[in-house]
């Protein structure tokens, strides 16, 4: 069997290097594959993702939070929320997993060229989007002006707000965050609005004909979303969104993926919204 | 392609001669009087005038349940095929197309190295059959994809070949044979059901709710379907540090088909129903347009609640037209 097709069946060795609490029930995880797997994973677009395996618990889907580093290490940034992340988060480091992939579709990042970007993120829907994120921040020359807007239920869930919060002061990009809900911050060093983010997309200034949209956070956000950029102007075919589903196999084929009649592990997990449209149980 | 004609009362002679090339198996009768392929070691337990078995010939190509990976010392590994070879005889033109779309699904792209580990070690003896009222396939009844097809005829067999490995059973056993019946075989469409029209996409149909309603999810349509191929994939640790990870079939109409952390896209008897026939009769990427269903009738026959699909389609074509 060629090595290519390795990947798709037999997951790579990989191990824990490291975990940073990002809020109390998620976690960045450092993750360094083994040397084999770099080629596989060199390959990586944003949006794109891995399937992570846990020895003795499972496998998950990951989109991973950045693109591979130079040596390969990934960051995976993951809730603890059902038996494989719970066994994720409970592991020490140095322990033992697996990766295959990478899996699906990413953003259309070459497409994107020369293109103001508006990135959406609900919750932990940051994830994917900050593998973008970055990558279109290191390519900043590359793109248009590019602006993340960022909700969470409450600040102490807002995931990498210091880290956004650097980016924005070095005005690499329009941060825009917003909360659900604000109890009283003790410090008193964290200022955002609070609201929902649909409202805070309401009234927003920008080059609606000429962006493109990157929407990643729980379903009901895709529909209060994608209704307000279509009323701003943006196109259907320029918004992009991240679906979730059970993917167990990754490659087309256990059919738990499917949004209408195309896969989300082959044919999304990023797709359009002008793919999604005439899908009633896509979103 | 070769020709020959088996006489009736050389047929059980013709199957022993099948053995060299692997366990003989075929249609057989249970104590309990399911109908089921199994193995043939005395060929007195053959029932070749059935009409479908309950499980479908799948269960040769993808095991209800096996081990896909094992893990030990810090690495998954695929686990070694300990195989042997299978003469699979007489199957009915509607399974052997069954078999035909799942070579498309686990062959045509990404090969499943344990798919095809089984294909290859399996050799398709077909046989043409009689129709029931349980059949809805749109024929034909006397040719399909396998390696060697026999039409019966009034007093044996005529023989066909259609692959390298039917040629070279045919050769061995050529002494079987007498000359062929001069008479073309016909070529006829595609086996199954009558295409579906493109744009009939299930969604909005009324009568969805009401055959959502009487289903009552027990999934026994999907199990017995030829072409239904989904499965589960759990991992579970052992006792030295290692762990096994297998594939089980799962099934589209469970409520946890469709769970995703936090929820599940398909919480409703009505989505999940329609999801399965999207799938069969509109084909998922990059099957998509193919239907899948071959018309063997075994949904219809195992369902508890007597959901018949043609009511379904022909209900929705009437749909499409207009028609209340």
């Amino acid at each position: 069997m060629s090595k290519k097709n390795f990947a798709l069946h037999t997951p790579f060795a990989a191990t824990l290097l490291d975990r940073r609490m990002l809020s109390a029930d998620t976690a960045l995880f450092k993750v360094a594959p083994e040397a084999s797997a770099l080629k596989e994973l060199s390959r990586f677009v944003p949006g794109q993702f891995i399937q992570l395996s846990v020895p003795g618990s499972g496998e998950i889907p990951i989109s991973p939070a950045d693109l591979p580093a130079k040596d390969g290490t990934l960051e995976l940034c993951v809730r603890r929320v059902g038996q494989v992340t719970e066994h994720l988060h409970s592991a020490a480091t140095g322990a033992r997993l697996g990766i295959r992939g990478p899996f699906g579709t990413g953003f259309p990042i070459e497409e994107m060229r020369g293109r103001p970007v508006l990135l959406l993120a609900g919750g932990l829907g940051i994830a994917p989007l900050r593998s973008l994120l970055l990558h279109l921040l290191r390519h900043s020359l590359d793109y248009g002006e590019i602006t993340l807007m960022y909700g969470a239920k409450q600040p102490k869930l807002m995931l990498f707000r210091e880290e956004l919060s650097a980016l924005a002061a070095k005005k690499q990009l329009r941060l825009y965050l917003t909360v659900d809900f604000a109890p009283e911050d003790p410090t008193g060093n964290f200022a955002c609005a609070v609201g929902l983010l649909p409202d805070l997309l309401k009234g927003f200034c920008f080059e609606s004909d000429r962006s493109y949209a990157a929407i990643c956070g729980p379903p009901a956000l895709y529909r209060c979303l994608t209704a307000e950029l279509q009323e701003a102007g943006v196109e259907p075919d320029r918004i992009l969104l991240s679906l979730e589903r059970r993917m167990r196999c990754g490659i087309g084929r256990c059919c738990h993926c499917a949004v209408g009649q195309k896969l989300c592990c082959t044919d999304g997990p990023v797709f359009r919204l002008s793919e999604l449209q005439t899908i009633p149980e896509a979103l | 392609m070769e020709h020959g004609f088996l006489k009736q009362t050389l047929l059980f002679e013709f199957m022993e001669a099948l053995r060299p090339f692997g366990e003989l198996h075929g249609p057989t009768v249970s104590e309990q009087g399911v109908a089921g392929f199994a193995a043939l070691p005395d060929l007195s337990a053959l029932q070749l005038d059935y009409q479908r078995t309950q499980i479908p010939p799948k269960k040769y190509l993808i095991p209800f349940k096996e081990d896909i990976l094992h893990y030990q010392d810090g690495s998954y590994r695929q686990v070694p095929a300990n195989l042997s070879d299978i003469v699979l005889f007489g199957l009915h033109p509607c399974d052997l197309e069954g078999i035909s779309y799942l070579d498309q699904v686990f062959l045509a792209e990404r090969p499943d190295p344990n798919y095809r580990a089984r294909r290859e070690r399996l050799t398709l003896v077909g046989i043409s059959c009689q129709l029931d009222d349980f059949c809805f396939c749109s024929g034909p009844w006397d040719t399909a994809p396998c390696d060697i097809f026999l039409r019966v005829q009034a007093d044996g067999y005529q023989l066909t070949t259609s692959s390298a490995k039917g040629a070279q059973i045919a050769k061995v056993a050529s002494h079987f044979f007498s000359e062929a019946d001069p008479a073309p075989l016909p070529t006829l469409p595609h086996h199954s059901i009558a295409p579906q029209a493109p744009q009939l996409r299930f969604s909005d149909d009324p009568r969805w709710t009401v055959f959502a309603n009487s289903c009552v999810s027990c999934g026994a349509c999907s199990v017995c379907c030829p072409t239904c191929y989904c499965f589960d994939v759990r991992e579970y640790p052992d006792l030295t540090g290692g762990c096994k990870r297998l594939r089980e079939w799962d099934n589209c109409l469970f409520v946890t088909h469709g769970e995703v952390a936090g929820g599940n896209f398909r919480a409703s008897r009505l989505e999940r129903l329609r999801y399965r026939f999207l799938h069969k009769y509109c084909g998922f990427s990059p099957l998509q347009g193919v239907c899948s269903c071959v018309g063997c009738g075994r949904c219809k026959e195992v369902c508890p609640v007597d959901i018949d699909l043609r009511e379904l389609t022909e209900d929705c074509r009437l749909n499409d037209r207009g028609l209340p």
